[in-house]
This record gives structure tokens, C-alpha cells and sequence, in this order.
């Protein structure tokens, strides 16, 4: 057998020793990081929740050029043109004068016999923009430009709280920022704390294995692996738990929720980012592990 | 082999606990440390394999400049040198039998070749039917037979042994320098510090009296 993982199977030999005189320090430590990747999976839930909720409004924001009564044919294909440079835009539909006055009066069905003697609704273009990043922006950067336009009466384009819902997505994804720094943070401290103890609980051992001619890494290995664990088994746990809940809570609520709203779904943690917040979970045990030895071997060495 | 050129050690306060030490020991050399309570004795053992180090001059052990060792290479003289401490050192959580294995699992890999060596080395001090028992269940002789069996449990070309026994009657520790001298003759090179006269007698081997820090004699 390859002696690099001998010498990791004869390491988690002792790591699990080590849990094992250790029990309750390795309990509270997993659990630490159980409910920290929980914390952060339901703010990562409420998060994609929401995107999604905003991805299916922002499908139908369209931005609509509504057009002067008096514009002239020239004005109008100089618009076109303007419309076909513009790569950002997906679509755009031409709303005649009597297609709105038609569309108008199929939503007023009550009074469909609404006759003014005259067509009061402007003719106009419905916009739509592919989805990208900064979609908004390009919308109203767009309406910007082309409001000025010779013909334009007015622009309008997607109700304002969405931007403004756009601008809370940002401050959301700084907030899930923050709390996961400082989550990590404070795993870290935590962690590394629980693999002192380890460290300590077998000072004299460590220290013969030195003074005996083991190397650095052989002396370390059994604790990186010790923080490793922790990291890997306070998420799984976690995650594991979450997805349960999820599948009970969608096979309870999701037909409620789709009867709230139209094509919602009730989504769990993306892949990508279950496998971050393992991944994460992982490393953050190996980092604490990694300053508590190197600690160790620094005092070590200086006496 | 080993070789001290004008070293001197300082714990801090109060005088050298090595003032100007030279020595040279050859390869396959069998030679007793000896002097009064305080000499010295384990303080030169203990820079032989990097566990103190020194102020001035310079340390040779089979080539190894000691003096610049650190942290991430020290083994590489450790693995060569097997060490008797005066305190034994053996780990009271573990048995006889793990204790003499656990010399050689951080060192070497092979669980087969550990079992039949740790048999062999408790063969050798004569503990096979302690195998199982605790430091703590065993006389003091019988443990620095343990801490014997586990210094010679990777046949080093060097050992180091301070005070080996310390704790044994004359009979017995007749026998322990039986142990060394075979360790000798299989080509290890000895250093054996000890204070006692009776074990000396006999002249076969160099001595080196050490007393306040200087080498009175070698
Ligand atoms: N860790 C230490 N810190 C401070 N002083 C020390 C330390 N170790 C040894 N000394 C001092 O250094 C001197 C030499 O000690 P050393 O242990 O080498 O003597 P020794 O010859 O082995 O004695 P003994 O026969 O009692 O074992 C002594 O004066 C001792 O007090
Ligand atoms: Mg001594």
C-alpha cells in the first residue's frame, strides 16, 4: 500500500482514538457547526427563493415607448433602427392605436359598450430585454435614451419596485456575505479551541513521538484530520437535516404555494452551493486545525 | 561519528552546564559517561539528538551538523539515534507491547514487521510475559527495560542511554550491559551515562568523566 496513505490510515487511527476520549468536546464542536451551516442553509434558502420569485417578475417587465399621435413615418423607422442596434433587447412588438383601444376594452368587459366618439390611446412599442446581469440597468438606461427621441411621448418600463427589490437582492447578497465571514470566523475559533484540547490530551505523547525521530507532518496529521471531520460531519448533518425538512415542508405546502402564486416552486439550496457550504464547512476545520498544531509545534520548538 | 567541538551550554542562570566540551567518539565505540550528580551527563546525551540545544561551538553526529537542524528535519538524526531516557518516558495509557511498538509505528509502516520486532526487542530485556501490562503495574527495573527494548526496537546505529541502571540491582544490571555490549557488537555505537562505580570496574570500556561542565578525563 501506498505509504502517504498508510500514513493517513495509521493518523485517522489515532483521530478517532482521540474523538473517542474526547467525545463531548467533539459533540459540541460538530454541533457548533451544524447550526452555523444551518443558519446560513435557511438564509441561502430564503435567498434563492426570493431570486427566483424576482427572476419570474422580471420575465414580464417590458419596457413600453408610447408614441406621439403626430409621429411621421421617418421618425418611426429612425426608432426601429434605434430598437435593432440595441443588442440587449429581445423582442419589440408594434401596439397600433386600435389594437390598444381593442385591448383596453377586453379589460374593462363590464363596460364593453364604452364608446367615446374617439381613440384616446396612444400607439406604442412593448420592449423586452434578454436576461442578463444588470437587466435593469440596461432598461433604464435605455429609457433614458430614448425618451429625448423625436415621436416619443413617454416612457414607462417596469414598476419601480422591482429595481427597487433589485437593489435589496444586492443587500441581501452582502448581508449572506457578512454572515458567513463572520460565521467562519467563529467556527474557526471554536474548532480550533476543540483541537487544542485534542492536542493537549496527548502533550506527552506528542512529544516523545518527536523526540523518537517522527516528522511534523506524521504528528499533525491524526489532528487535521480530527478538524476535517468535525468540519465534514457538522454539515452533513446539517444539510441532511435541512433537506429533510425541505421535502416534508414542499410535499405539505407546495400546492398551496403554487395556488398563491402561479409556477412558484419552493426551491432547496443549489447544488453549487451545497457542495460550497460543505466544502467550506471542510476547510474551515482544516484551517482551525492547521493554527492550533502549528501553534503547538511554534511553543514546542521555542522551549 | 560523534564529535563535540568546544560546546557550551547555558541553561540561563548560574554557571555552564557545559563550559568548553570536546569529545570524539568513533563509530562502533563503547564508552561511559560519568560524574557527579549534575555534571552534565544527560545535558550532553540531550544535544547528541536535538533535544537541547547549545550556545557555542559545534556538534557532529554521523555528518549531521546539529547545531543547524530545525523543526522540519531533526528526525532525520533522531531515526539514527535510539534514546534511554532517565525518565523512562514510556506512556502510561499504553502496554509494554505498544509501548516498544510505538517507537517504530511513527517511524516505519509495516504492522508485520512491527509485531515480529517489538517480540524480538522483549525477547531480548526479557519482558515477553509483561507484554500486556502497565508502566504502572511494572517495577522500576522492569520499566527501564521497557524503556531499553524501546530504544534498540530499530536497531539504531547509535544509542544514547542515560542512567539505563539507574534502577537495577548489581545481578540485573549485569545483564542490562550484557544487552548494550551485544548492541555494541552488532555495530551501534554506545554512549552510556551512569554513575555507577561497580559498572565501571571491570575497565573493558573508554570512559569519559565529565565534572562541573568540563571533561576531566577521556
Ligand atoms: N532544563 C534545565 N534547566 C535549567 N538547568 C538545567 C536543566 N537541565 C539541567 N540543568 C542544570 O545543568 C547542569 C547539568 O545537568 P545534567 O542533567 O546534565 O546533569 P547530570 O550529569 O545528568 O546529572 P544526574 O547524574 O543527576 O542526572 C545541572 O547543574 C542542572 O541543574
Ligand atoms: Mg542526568
Amino acid at each position: 500500500m501506498n505509504s502517504a496513505v498508510q500514513t493517513l490510515l495509521i493518523g485517522l487511527r489515532t483521530t478517532i482514538s482521540n474523538i473517542r476520549a474526547n467525545k463531548q468536546t467533539f459533540l459540541i464542536s460538530v454541533m457548533t457547526i451544524a447550526i452555523s451551516v444551518g443558519i446560513l442553509g435557511v438564509f441561502l434558502i430564503v435567498f434563492f427563493n426570493l431570486n427566483g420569485l424576482l427572476a419570474s417578475w422580471n420575465q414580464h417587465v417590458q419596457v413600453v415607448v408610447y408614441l406621439g399621435d403626430d409621429i411621421s413615418p421617418s421618425q418611426k423607422s429612425d426608432l426601429k433602427d434605434l430598437f435593432k442596434a440595441n443588442a440587449k433587447i429581445q423582442s419589440t412588438e408594434e401596439v397600433s392605436k386600435e389594437r390598444a383601444w381593442q385591448e383596453f376594452k377586453l379589460q374593462q368587459r363590464d363596460s364593453a359598450d364604452l364608446d367615446l366618439g374617439f381613440n384616446p390611446l396612444p400607439a406604442s412599442y412593448r420592449i423586452r430585454f434578454n436576461t442578463s446581469e444588470n437587466r435593469s440597468l440596461h432598461i433604464s438606461e435605455f429609457a433614458e435614451q430614448i425618451r429625448g427621441e423625436p415621436g416619443v411621448e413617454s416612457v414607462e418600463y417596469g414598476e419601480k419596485w422591482i429595481v427597487r427589490f433589485e437593489k435589496f437582492m444586492i443587500v441581501c447578497r452582502v448581508f449572506l456575505l457578512g454572515v458567513g465571514v463572520l460565521l467562519s470566523l467563529g467556527l474557526i475559533l471554536i474548532v480550533s479551541n476543540t483541537i487544542r484540547l485534542s492536542i493537549y490530551s496527548r502533550q506527552d505523547e506528542i512529544e516523545l513521538m518527536l523526540l523518537i525521530g517522527a516528522t511534523p507532518r506524521f504528528v499533525k496529521i491524526p489532528f487535521l484530520l480530527e478538524g476535517v471531520l468535525q468540519g465534514l460531519s457538522g454539515s452533513l448533518l446539517s444539510l441532511g437535516l435541512m433537506g429533510a425538512i425541505y421535502i416534508y415542508l414542499k410535499n405539505e405546502f407546495q400546492p398551496s404555494l403554487e395556488s398563491i402564486a402561479r409556477g412558484m416552486d419552493f426551491q432547496f439550496i443549489s447544488q453549487p452551493f451545497l457542495w460550497t457550504l460543505v466544502g467550506l464547512s471542510v476547510l474551515i476545520g482544516f484551517v482551525a486545525s492547521y493554527i492550533s498544531t502549528y501553534q503547538f509545534m511554534q511553543a514546542l520548538n521555542k522551549r | 561519528m560523534i564529535q563535540l567541538f568546544n560546546v557550551v551550554k547555558n541553561y540561563g542562570s548560574g554557571k555552564p552546564a557545559l563550559n568548553d566540551v570536546s569529545l570524539k567518539i568513533d563509530k562502533g565505540e563503547f564508552v561511559f559517561l560519568t560524574g557527579p550528580s549534575g555534571a552534565g551527563k544527560t545535558t550532553i546525551l540531550k544535544i547528541l539528538f536535538g533535544w537541547e540545544r547549545f550556545d557555542e561551538g559545534q556538534v557532529l553526529v554521523q555528518g549531521i551538523n546539529v547545531g543547524k537542524l530545525d523543526a522540519g528535519n531533526i528526525h532525520t538524526l533522531r531515526r539514527s539515534t535510539g534514546v534511554i531516557f532517565q525518565d523512562y518516558k514510556l506512556l502510561p495509557n499504553k502496554t509494554v507491547f505498544e509501548n516498544v511498538a510505538f517507537a517504530q509505528e511513527v517511524t516505519n509502516h509495516d504492522r508485520k514487521k512491527i509485531k515480529f520486532k517489538t517480540w524480538e526487542a522483549l525477547k531480548n530485556v526479557g519482558l515477553t510475559p509483561k507484554k500486556d501490562s502497565f508502566p504502572a503495574q511494572l517495577s522500576g527495573g522492569e520499566q527501564q527495560r521497557v524503556a531499553i527494548a524501546r530504544a534498540m526496537v530499530n536497531t539504531p546505529p547509535i544509542i544514547l542511554a542515560d542512567e539505563p541502571t539507574g534502577n537495577l540491582d548489581q545481578e540485573i544490571s549485569a545483564e542490562i550491559l550484557k544487552l548494550f555490549e551485544e548492541m555494541n557488537q552488532n555495530g551501534a555505537t554506545i554512549v552510556f551515562a551512569t554513575h555507577s562505580q561497580d559498572i565501571l570496574r571491570p575497565g573493558k570500556h573508554r570512559v569519559i568523566v565529565l565534572n562541573r561542565g568540563e571533561v576531566v578525563s577521556s
